[in-house]
């Protein structure tokens, strides 16, 4: 404890006697966190917004009109026994030109001259959302589309894994740059702790022929590094917060009518703190390297 | 408590600067070592403190054969070892008291004994209401003391000082030899590297003298 309490005193004092080259290790993370802060709070939001749209997954499986009733049963069978489903509802042919007549009541007067009733009887099934997830509803998709009395089914939610995967393809380019930047952060800050270990080096000196620990004579500047990457993780989630609200005033209509009447939210809690942390593990990497030049 | 066997330093040039040195100096002892400039006098110290490794021999400090020890046992091993120099190498941004209540602080002992052990020994050097005073506000003797304060303040058991009155008159440099004897007297074992030869005579201790890296007299 004796050595944490030093390191972080003395790590302290040099940080604000070199504040000036301080201030640019402090930018340098600052930058790197804000990257990477951007990064988790697109894809948090975006995340969010396709759970939001997953959870209200939907397909409906179109009958023949001359599928029998035990058809139907072993249709309505494989799906309850799915495991997957939430919801089902059957849509008769009457149900199916009644709702097309609500909806569409402008065109209501064209079904009058149908001889026979277009419409297909159809089933509606709305799936839980972790099945759409797993893959499990897509598979459920094909078993149905294959059993006989299915003329079609309706699932236009390829698109939603489509988005998932570009997703990821963003958050891999995205941490890769994250990660450069935090390599030029921690090297920033490698070379400014060294600046400040020049200036101390009669007191390293010294340290090292009274015979301190070592936990002593390197600890301080790696508790130089921490602070550096703590204050510069800080400033970037300072920033990413009035970035937001910036964001959010200036677009705030848009991005409701996106989100479904909701808007697009910071960071929860833990993962601002995960940002700091990151800020500070980076830092204190800088300052580990340097604190190797001391003894 | 200090013995060496056949020990050498051989720099990179080719030049020798301690050849085939054997010697002996027994707990509690105040030796001093001395010779012309060059002599290897400074290398020694520079052994036994382990700031070098030698090319050949061994060094026993203490029981400790100083070639086995990792770099986590040097640091135990200097925490018993107080040292002098010629320039004091005191912090000059750290006050009197800060520059020797340092060493207890980096050896982790707690917040309160670290000011009052330095206390102790700068009232034991007679400087204690310089305590606040900044190094470059010191006189020369008023430094050395200081370093000699600095030096107990971890209560080692063998002093090792390198030509501690090198920058200082005649007066000053008998009163830190005389500091330097209460220190031997009170048990800590004394080795000091001087070329003064008047001071070595008035003192009256064992000399080593070491000329071209090699021992040449015993007295």
């Amino acid at each position: 404890m004796r050595a944490i309490d030093y390191a972080l005193r003395e790590g302290w004092a040099s940080l604000w006697r070199s504040r000036g080259s301080s201030a640019f290790a402090i930018l340098a993370i600052a930058l790197a966190m804000i990257v990477m802060g951007t990064l988790l709070l697109v894809t948090w939001n975006v995340e969010r917004l396709l759970a939001q749209w997953a959870s209200a997954a939907e397909f409906s499986v179109y009958l023949r009109d001359d599928a029998s009733s035990e058809q139907r049963g072993a249709i309505e069978t494989a799906i309850d026994s799915s495991g997957v489903v939430e919801q089902r509802e059957y849509v008769s042919k009457a149900d199916a030109i009644g709702r097309f007549r609500r909806e569409f009541a402008e065109l209501a007067s064209l079904t009058e001259s149908f001889e026979d009733n277009p419409f297909p009887a159809s089933l509606e099934i709305r799936i839980r959302p972790d099945a759409e997830q797993d893959g499990r509803a897509g598979a459920l998709v094909q078993q149905v589309a294959g059993l006989p009395g299915v003329a079609d089914v309706r699932y236009d939610r390829e698109w939603i894994g489509r988005l998932a995967a570009g997703l990821s393809a963003i958050r891999g380019a995205g941490l890769l740059l994250a990660v450069v930047m935090a390599l030029a952060a921690a090297l920033t800050v490698a070379s400014v702790v060294r600046l400040g270990m020049n200036a101390r080096r009669q007191e390293i000196d010294i340290m090292q022929l009274v015979g301190s620990p070592i936990a002593f004579i390197r600890g301080p500047f790696i508790a130089e590094g921490v602070l550096q990457g703590g204050l510069g993780a800080l400033t970037a989630t300072a920033f990413l917060w009035l970035g937001l609200r910036l964001v959010s005033a200036w677009w705030g209509t848009e991005l409701s009518a996106l989100f479904d009447g909701g808007s697009i939210e910071f960071l929860p809690a833990r993962l601002a703190a995960a940002l700091v942390t990151g800020g500070m593990a980076v830092g204190g990497l800088g300052g580990f390297a340097a604190s190797r030049h001391a003894i | 408590m200090i013995e060496t066997q056949h020990l050498s330093k051989l720099y990179s040039r080719g030049l020798y600067a301690l050849r085939d040195l054997t010697i002996n100096v027994a707990k509690g002892e105040f030796v001093f070592l001395t010779g012309p400039s060059g002599a290897g006098k400074s290398t020694l110290l520079r052994l036994l403190l382990l700031q070098e490794r030698p090319s050949e021999g061994e060094i026993f400090v203490n029981g400790h054969n100083l070639a086995t020890l990792s770099r986590s046992d040097i640091q135990e091993y200097r925490r018993g070892i107080g040292f002098i120099f010629q320039d004091f190498k005191l912090i000059p941004t750290r006050t009197v008291l800060e520059n020797v209540s340092f060493v207890p602080e980096v050896l982790g002992v707690p917040a309160a004994q670290q000011k009052r052990r330095a206390f102790q020994v700068l009232k034991w050097v007679g400087l204690q209401h310089r305590m606040n005073a900044l190094p470059q506000d010191l006189s020369g003797g008023e430094q050395q003391r200081v370093a000699i304060a600095r030096a107990l303040a971890s209560e080692p058991v063998l002093l090792l000082a390198d030509e501690p009155t090198g920058n200082l008159d005649p007066d000053l440099s008998l009163e830190i030899m005389n500091l330097l004897r209460e220190v031997n007297a009170g048990g800590t074992t004394v080795l000091v590297a001087t070329h003064d030869r008047e001071l070595i005579r008035l003192v009256g201790r064992r000399t080593i003298t070491l000329d071209g890296g090699h021992m040449v007299e015993v007295a």
